[in-house]
C-alpha cells in the first residue's frame, strides 16, 4: 500500500504540465498532444458525467442514504418518495461514480503513456490505430464490453441490491409509500436468536444435500449415458432416438411438474389403474408420502433435466480426439477401459462448470416440489413440509410473508455457504487450474 | 506464455505416447497368440457374437429409455386429443375418444384466450432472445477461453459465484428497473433481460472451446490473421455442436419461463405462452392440455432443423492438433 | 374455488409480484386503523363517512378507463354489453371505457404506482380492502350514489373502513360469493316426497341437511360402488373452513381483525372436523387432494356424483357440462337445455347437527355458517379520470346493468331490486349474510397465513378416512381438537415468527 503511494506520488512528479492539466480537465492532456478525437471523448464523459450529477446524481446519492424523506397519501393526493426506487437509483449513481473514476484514472495514464512515448521518441497512436489495436490485439476488451454491461445492470445490480435489502427493514409492512429505513445487521441478530430455526434448519440442509447430491449425480450420468448410447457406432438413426428426449426437453418444466403431479394424483391414472385393478388408491404424493415424494421428485426432476445435459455431452463428446481411441484399441484397451481412461476425464474436464451448475440449480430447486407437492407443514418441521428445500423454506418463511429484508438476509446466509462450497471445488477443478489440458 | 504453453502440450504428448508404449507392452503377448489362424477365426466369431449381443443390449436400453420419455408425453398429446376435452373421462391413461375440437378451439377461439398470439408474441422474444443471446454467450465463452488478460481468473471466480444467489430475490430489482427504464408492456424488454443474463451461463460453452486445441489458431496468428478472423474463420467452424446446443437452450428457456414474463408483461395480449396458459381458467383443461403440447413444436422442429450439426465438430473436422 | 386455484398456482408470484410495494402497507394502516379506532371509540364522536377529494364531481372529458373484469364476465359476454353499453351512455364526455386486457389476479400496489395498473377493478372485497389500507384505491362518496339505498348494509360493511375516525368506503357491492350445494334433481330417488321429507315442506330433506346427505351418500355408493353422493376436495380451506365456523370456530378474533387471536380450535370447532371426517367417509381417496376441483362438473353431469360444493359464479359451468352428457344421450339442443335448468339445483349449504353427528336419529338443527365475500367495484387511486371512473362505477352499479350480469353470469346481485327479479337464491345468501352465516374473508394481509396450515389439517382429516383403524390420527374429538389448536400455532408462528 505504502509503496504504492510512493510511485504515486513519483508518477506525479515525473509528470510533465500536459499529464497535470489531463487531471484537472480530462482530455486536455491528449489534446495539447495532438491526439484531438481522444482528448475531446474524454472531455466529453467529463461533461456528461458533471452533467448527470449536476442533474440528479447528487440527489440519488442523498437519496441513498436517508432513503427517502417524504412519505406519499394518494387519498389526499400526496406524492411522496419511493424508498426502493431511490435505493436502486442510489446505487446506480454510485456505480456511474465509480466508472468515471475508472475511466479517470484511465485519462491520466494514457496521458502519462503519450508523455513517455514522446520521450522514447516514438509517435502518439492516432484513433484510429487504438481502434484497430481494440479490434486486434485487445479484441476481448471489445467482445467483453457487452456482455459485462449486460450482466452488470442484469445481474450484479439486483444482487447488491439484495444485499443492501438484507441491511434495511424493507417488507412487512414497510413498503412504499411507507419509507424504508437502513436497520444495520438488525436482520441477522433477528435469525440467530430465533431457536425454533436450529431443528427445521438441520433437517431440511440434510435433505437439501441428499437432494441436490443424488439428483446432479443422477441428471449427470444419465445425460452423459444417454449420450454414449446414443454415439455408438451401431446405433441408427440417431437423430431419431435423440428426438425422444428433445420432445420431453420441449415441453415446459411447469407443464411437465403439473402433469406428473396429476398423473400420480388420486384421481390420476396411475391410481385409475390400480384402483380398477382391484387395489386401494395410494397416495404418491399425498402428507403421509415422505419417501415415494421424494423419489418421484428425483425421478421427474431427472426426466425433465436429462435431455439437455444429453445435448451438451453429445457436443462435446463429438470433439473429442479419435486418434487417442484408435491408439487404445490398437493397444488393445477394452471398451471400459477406453471409457475410464480417454472419455471420462475428457468429459468430466469440460462439464466440470455444468456439473457445478446442476448443483447448484438442484440445491436451490425452488419449482419441483413447489408444483409437485406445494400447500403442506408437516410435524415437526417449523413451517415447512418433510419435501421442501432451504429455497422452498426461504419462501414460506419470508417472501410469502412478503418479509423481503429476512428474506434477502436468509438467502446471503445460503449464499455465501454454497457459493464457498462450490468456489473451492471449482477452483481445485483441473477446468480452472489447467485449462489447456486438451489443448 | 507462448513457450509455456507449447511445452505443456509437448508434455502431455509425451505422456499419452509412454502411456500407450505402456500398453503395447503388456498386450504383446496376447498380440502374438492370435496369429495362429484358427484362434483367430473363431476369435473373430465371437467378437461378432459379441458385437450383435453388444447391439441387442444397446437397442433394448435405447427402446426402454425412449419408451420413459415418450410415454409421458404421449399422454399429454393424447389428452389433447380427447374428445370429450378433459382427462378425466380416461380409461385408465388414455382417452375414450378422440377428436380434433380442442385444438380447433385453441386456434379459433381467441376472444378470451388468444393462442395464436401468444404464440407469435414467444415465437418472437424467442428468437430474439436465441439469436441475441447466443451470440453473446459464444464470444464471451470464446475470449474467456482463448486470451490471456488480467480481469479473467476474477471475473471467471466473480460469475462462478453471482450465478448462485437465488434469482427470484433479483426479481423485484428487475422489475424495478424496467419500470424506470420505460420497458414494461414490451416484449423487446425481454429480449433484453434475456440476452443480457446469457453471458452468465457461458462456463459451458467455455468447457468446450477448452478442449479446442490452440495451435491452430497460433498458426493461423503467425499467418498473420486477426484475432477476429481467427475466431470467424477457424473456431466458429469447429464449434457448431456447441453452438447448436447454445440456440436450443436459449431458445427454448423463453418458451418456458413464466416469471419473467408474467412480471413484465400486463396486457393479454402481450402474454407469452407460458403465462397464457397459467391465466387459463380451471374449467379449460382441454385447452391447457393443447396448448401446452403445442409449445413443444417449434422446438422439435428446431431440433430437426440443427440436428445436423450437433455432431460435426471436430471428429470430422479438417484440422487435429 | 377460483380464488384459492389462483393463490396455490401463482403463490410465488403473487409473492415476487408484490414484492416492490407490496400489499404489506395494508398492515401499517391497519395499525393506524385500530389505534384511531379505540381513539375514536373511547370519545364517541360520530363517525361521518368520507370520500376522496379526488372526486370533484366535474366529469373528465375525452379519456379512456381500463376496466378490470373479472374472466367469467369477458367470457359470457357481460363484460362487452357493459362497456358498450357505458360508451354509448357517455359518448357526449367523450369517456371510453375498455377492457384493461390484464390478469384478473392483478397487483395493483405493484403496478399501479407506475401507471401499469387498471382505472375500475372488479375483485373480492378482502383484496379490495387490502389495497384500501394500503390507499391504493379511492374511498368512495357512496352516500350519493344511487345503489347506496338498494344494497343491504351487510354488504356495505365489507367495504367499510374506519381511519382517524372517520368512514371511508372503498368498494360498491356487486355481488355475493358463498358456497352453494349444487345437486342433479333428477337423480334424487323417485320417492323422496314421502321417505325423504319429514318436514313435509316439499323440499328433499337430503338438500335440506347434512345427516340426510350422508344417509344418502352412503346409501346411493351401496348401490353402485362407482358412484357417490356427495363428493368435494376436503383441503380446500374456503369450503372446509365453513363447518369449523359453524361450530364457533373463527379465522382471527375482532370480527376478523385481530391476528393475535386464531380461532380454528375455538369454542366447538372440533364437531366440524368431525363432520368432516364422517363426510370422507362416505367419499374416496380423491377427496384428499384437488382433482375434483376439476373432475366435478363431468362427474355431476355424468352422475357419478350427486352433489358437490361450490360457488354461484361456476353455475354456468356445471350447466354446460350437463347439456354435453345430455346430447351426448342423444337430445337435441333445446331439449338438453331445457332439461339441465331444471335439473342442475343451486342450493343454500344444508343444516348441521348440533351435535355434529351426522348419523344421529332426529338431531337439533342448526344453520350452516360459510366463508364468503363480497365482489365490487373499485376505483384506482393512480387514475388520472377518477370521476368519469365512478361515473362508470355508478353505471355498472345501476339496475340495468346488475340485472343483466344475473342473467349472464347466474351470480347473486348485492342490488335488492334486481335480486328481487333474480329469485331465490340471492335473497337467500342475502338472508345469510345478514344473519352472519356468511362470514366474510378477514382484509388484513396475515390472511395469507391461514391456508397452509388449514390445508395440511383438512388434508389430514380426509386421509384419516383412510388409514388403518390403528394407524388413524383423529379417533376422538379431543385429538381432533389438538389438530386444530396445532393449526393456530402454525398459523401464528407463520405470522409472528419473523415480525
Amino acid at each position: 500500500m505504502k509503496g504504492k503511494m510512493e510511485q504515486a506520488a513519483g508518477l506525479l512528479r515525473d509528470s510533465g504540465p500536459n499529464v497535470k492539466l489531463s487531471i484537472v480537465i480530462m482530455g486536455g492532456g491528449q489534446f495539447k498532444y495532438g491526439a484531438r478525437g481522444k482528448g475531446i471523448l474524454f472531455f466529453l464523459i467529463q461533461l456528461s458525467v458533471l452533467y448527470y450529477f449536476i442533474t440528479r446524481g447528487f440527489a440519488d446519492i442523498a437519496g441513498f442514504f436517508t432513503l427517502g424523506t417524504k412519505k406519499g397519501d394518494a387519498w389526499l393526493g400526496v406524492t411522496g418518495d419511493n424508498s426502493v426506487v431511490m435505493l436502486l437509483m442510489g446505487i446506480f449513481a454510485w456505480l456511474v461514480l465509480a466508472a468515471f473514476l475508472y475511466l479517470y484514472a484511465m485519462n491520466i495514464g494514457d496521458a502519462y503513456r503519450m508523455k513517455k512515448r514522446l520521450e522514447q521518441g516514438r509517435r502518439i497512436l492516432t484513433l484510429r490505430e487504438e481502434a484497430m489495436q481494440l479490434w486486434d490485439k485487445k479484441f476481448y476488451v471489445t467482445v467483453l464490453i457487452l456482455p459485462v454491461a449486460g450482466v452488470f445492470v442484469f445481474n450484479v445490480l439486483p444482487i447488491i441490491f439484495m444485499i443492501l435489502i438484507a441491511f434495511t427493514n424493507y417488507g412487512g409492512t414497510v413498503v412504499p409509500p411507507e419509507l424504508v429505513d437502513w436497520v444495520g445487521a438488525a436482520n441477522f441478530v433477528k435469525l440467530l436468536s430465533l431457536s425454533q430455526f436450529a431443528p427445521t434448519f438441520v433437517k431440511i440442509l440434510g435433505w437439501n444435500l441428499l437432494w441436490a447430491v443424488a439428483a446432479t449425480v443422477l441428471n449427470y450420468f444419465a445425460g452423459l449415458g444417454l449420450a454414449l448410447l446414443l454415439d455408438k457406432d451401431c446405433v441408427k438413426g440417431k437423430a431419431f432416438w435423440r428426438m425422444f428426449p428433445v420432445l420431453a426437453y420441449a415441453i415446459p418444466g411447469f407443464i411437465t411438474l403439473l402433469a406428473f403431479k396429476f398423473m400420480f394424483s388420486y384421481g390420476g391414472p396411475v391410481n385409475q389403474l390400480i384402483t380398477a385393478g382391484g387395489g386401494a388408491a395410494i397416495g404418491f404424493l399425498d402428507l403421509d408420502a415422505k419417501w415415494t415424494a421424494r423419489l418421484i421428485g428425483i425421478v421427474v426432476n431427472c426426466w425433465i433435466s436429462t435431455p439437455s445435459i444429453m445435448l451438451l455431452a453429445t457436443g462435446i463428446l463429438s470433439n473429442r480426439d479419435i486418434s487417442l481411441y484408435e491408439a487404445a484399441r490398437i493397444d488393445g484397451a477394452g471398451k471400459w477401459k477406453q471409457f475410464l481412461r480417454i472419455t471420462m476425464p475428457f468429459v468430466l474436464f469440460s462439464t466440470l462448470p455444468v456439473l457445478i451448475g446442476q448443483f447448484v440449480g438442484n440445491f436451490n430447486n425452488f419449482g419441483i416440489f413447489y408444483f409437485l407437492r406445494g400447500g403442506l407443514y408437516m410435524d415437526g418441521y417449523f413451517l415447512a413440509s418433510d419435501t421442501d428445500l432451504l429455497i422452498n423454506w426461504l419462501y414460506n418463511l419470508s417472501i410469502n410473508n412478503n418479509y423481503y429484508c429476512l428474506g434477502a438476509a436468509i438467502s446471503l446466509v445460503i449464499f455465501v455457504i454454497t457459493s464457498i462450497i462450490s468456489l473451492t471445488v471449482y477452483i481445485k477443478s483441473p477446468s480452472y487450474r489447467e485449462e489447456d489440458t486438451f489443448r | 506464455m507462448r513457450t509455456k504453453q507449447n511445452k505443456r502440450e509437448d508434455l502431455s504428448m509425451s505422456e499419452k505416447h509412454s502411456m500407450s508404449e505402456e500398453h503395447s507392452m503388456s498386450e504383446e503377448h496376447s498380440m502374438s497368440e492370435e496369429h495362429s489362424t484358427s484362434k483367430e477365426y473363431s476369435i473373430s466369431v465371437i467378437h461378432a457374437l459379441g458385437r450383435i449381443f453388444d447391439t441387442g443390449i444397446t437397442y433394448i436400453i435405447l427402446l426402454a429409455v425412449s419408451f420413459l420419455f415418450f410415454f409421458p408425453c404421449l399422454w399429454l398429446i393424447l389428452a389433447s386429443f380427447s374428445e370429450s376435452g378433459t382427462i378425466y373421462s380416461f380409461n385408465g391413461f388414455f382417452p375414450k375418444a378422440y377428436s380434433l375440437a380442442s385444438f380447433q378451439r385453441l386456434f379459433t377461439d381467441i376472444a378470451m384466450y388468444n393462442y395464436p398470439r401468444w404464440f407469435a408474441n414467444t415465437l418472437f422474444v424467442a428468437a430474439g432472445s436465441c439469436i441475441l443471446g447466443t451470440f453473446l454467450v459464444i464470444l464471451t465463452a470464446y475470449t474467456m477461453s482463448r486470451f490471456e488478460f488480467r480481469a479473467r481468473k476474477p471475473i471467471m471466480k466473480t460469475t462462478m459465484v453471482l450465478s448462485m444467489f437465488p434469482s427470484f430475490m433479483g426479481m423485484i430489482v428487475v422489475y424495478l428497473l424496467m419500470t424506470q427504464f420505460n420497458l414494461i408492456n414490451h416484449l423487446w424488454g425481454l429480449i433484453l433481460i434475456y440476452s443480457a443474463g446469457a453471458p452468465m451461463g457461458y462456463l459451458t460453452q467455455k468447457g468446450f472451446f477448452d478442449t479446442i486445441p490452440r495451435a491452430i489458431d497460433e498458426a493461423a496468428r503467425i499467418d498473420g490473421a486477426t484475432n477476429f478472423q481467427v475466431f470467424t474463420k477457424i473456431n466458429l467452424p469447429l464449434s457448431r455442436p456447441i453452438i447448436v446446443y447454445t440456440l436450443l437452450t436459449s431458445f427454448t428457456w423463453p418458451w418456458s419461463d413464466f416469471i419473467l414474463p408474467k412480471l413484465l408483461l400486463k396486457e393479454k395480449n402481450l402474454y407469452t405462452v407460458a403465462v397464457g396458459l397459467m391465466s387459463l381458467d380451471e374449467t379449460e383443461f382441454a385447452r391447457f392440455a393443447a396448448g401446452s403440447v403445442f409449445i413443444a413444436v417449434p422446438i422439435v422442429l428446431l431440433y430437426f432443423v440443427l440436428v445436423k450439426n450437433m455432431v460435426k465438430g471436430m471428429a470430422q473436422g479438417a484440422v487435429k492438433g | 374455488m377460483k380464488k384459492r386455484k389462483a393463490i396455490i398456482l401463482s403463490l410465488m408470484l403473487t409473492g415476487v409480484l408484490g414484492l416492490a410495494a407490496g400489499c404489506g402497507n395494508a398492515d401499517a394502516a391497519k395499525d393506524r386503523t385500530a389505534e384511531t379506532g379505540v381513539s375514536v371509540k373511547d370519545k364517541e364522536t360520530p363517525k361521518t363517512i368520507q370520500s376522496s377529494g379526488a372526486f370533484t364531481g366535474e366529469l373528465e372529458h375525452n379519456v379512456t378507463i381500463r376496466v378490470l373484469e373479472n374472466d367469467t364476465a369477458i367470457a359470457r359476454g357481460y363484460a362487452k354489453e357493459l362497456l358498450e353499453a357505458f360508451n354509448e351512455a357517455y359518448a357526449e364526455y367523450g369517456i371510453t371505457a375498455v377492457d384493461a386486457n390484464m390478469d384478473q389476479y392483478l397487483d395493483l400496489a405493484n403496478d399501479g404506482p407506475y401507471g401499469y395498473g387498471p382505472d375500475v377493478l372488479y375483485q373480492a372485497n378482502d383484496i379490495i380492502m387490502q389495497y384500501a389500507q394500503g390507499k391504493h384505491v379511492y374511498p368512495l362518496p357512496v352516500q350519493d350514489m344511487e345503489c347506496y339505498e338498494q344494497i343491504p348494509e351487510a354488504a356495505w360493511k365489507a367495504y367499510e373502513t374506519e381511519v382517524d375516525g372517520n368512514l371511508y368506503y372503498c368498494g360498491v357491492p356487486v355481488n355475493v360469493q358463498a358456497p352453494m350445494l349444487y345437486y342433479r334433481k333428477d337423480m334424487l330417488p323417485a320417492n323422496w316426497e314421502t321417505d325423504w321429507d319429514k318436514d313435509g315442506n316439499g323440499i328433499c330433506d337430503i338438500t335440506e341437511n347434512w345427516n340426510d346427505l350422508y344417509a344418502f351418500s352412503i346409501a346411493r355408493h351401496e348401490e353402485n360402488p362407482l358412484n357417490y353422493g356427495y363428493m368435494k376436495a376436503l383441503y380446500d380451506v374456503y369450503f372446509s373452513g365453513g363447518f369449523l365456523f359453524s361450530y364457533g370456530g373463527y379465522i382471527f378474533g375482532d370480527n376478523n381483525t385481530d391476528p393475535e387471536d386464531i380461532g380454528f380450535s375455538a369454542a366447538e370447532a372440533e364437531k366440524g372436523a368431525w363432520v368432516l371426517a364422517q363426510l370422507a367417509g362416505a367419499m374416496n381417496e380423491e377427496c384428499i387432494d384437488n382433482t375434483i376441483n376439476t373432475t366435478c362438473y363431468g362427474k355431476i353431469a355424468d352422475g357419478t356424483y350427486f352433489a358437490t360444493l361450490s360457488t354461484p359464479d361456476v353455475y354456468s359451468t356445471f350447466l354446460e357440462e350437463l347439456v354435453k352428457s345430455y346430447k351426448s344421450e342423444g337430445m337435441d339442443e333445446e331439449k338438453a337445455t331445457e332439461l339441465a335448468k331444471e335439473n342442475m339445483v343451486m342450493s343454500p349449504v344444508p343444516k348441521l347437527p348440533e351435535s355434529g353427528d351426522l348419523s344421529e336419529e332426529n338431531p337439533v338443527w342448526m344453520d350452516s355458517k360459510s366463508m364468503g365475500g363480497v365482489n365490487g367495484y373499485a376505483v384506482s387511486a393512480y387514475t388520472k379520470a377518477p370521476n368519469a371512473c365512478l361515473a362508470f362505477v355508478e353505471f355498472a352499479s345501476g339496475y340495468e346493468m346488475m340485472k343483466l350480469r344475473n342473467e349472464l353470469l347466474g351470480v347473486a346481485p348485492a342490488r335488492a331490486d334486481a335480486a328481487e327479479v333474480s329469485g331465490d337464491v340471492s335473497r337467500r345468501l342475502f338472508e345469510n349474510l345478514e344473519k352472519g352465516n356468511i362470514i366474510l374473508m378477514p382484509s388484513i394481509r396475515e390472511v395469507a397465513q391461514i391456508w397452509t396450515p388449514g390445508e395440511t389439517f383438512f388434508t389430514d382429516i380426509a386421509k384419516d378416512a383412510f388409514r388403518k383403524t390403528e394407524e388413524k390420527k383423529y379417533q376422538d374429538l379431543p385429538a381432533m381438537k389438538k389438530g386444530l389448536e396445532q393449526v393456530d400455532s402454525q398459523i401464528h408462528n407463520a405470522i409472528f415468527t419473523l415480525k
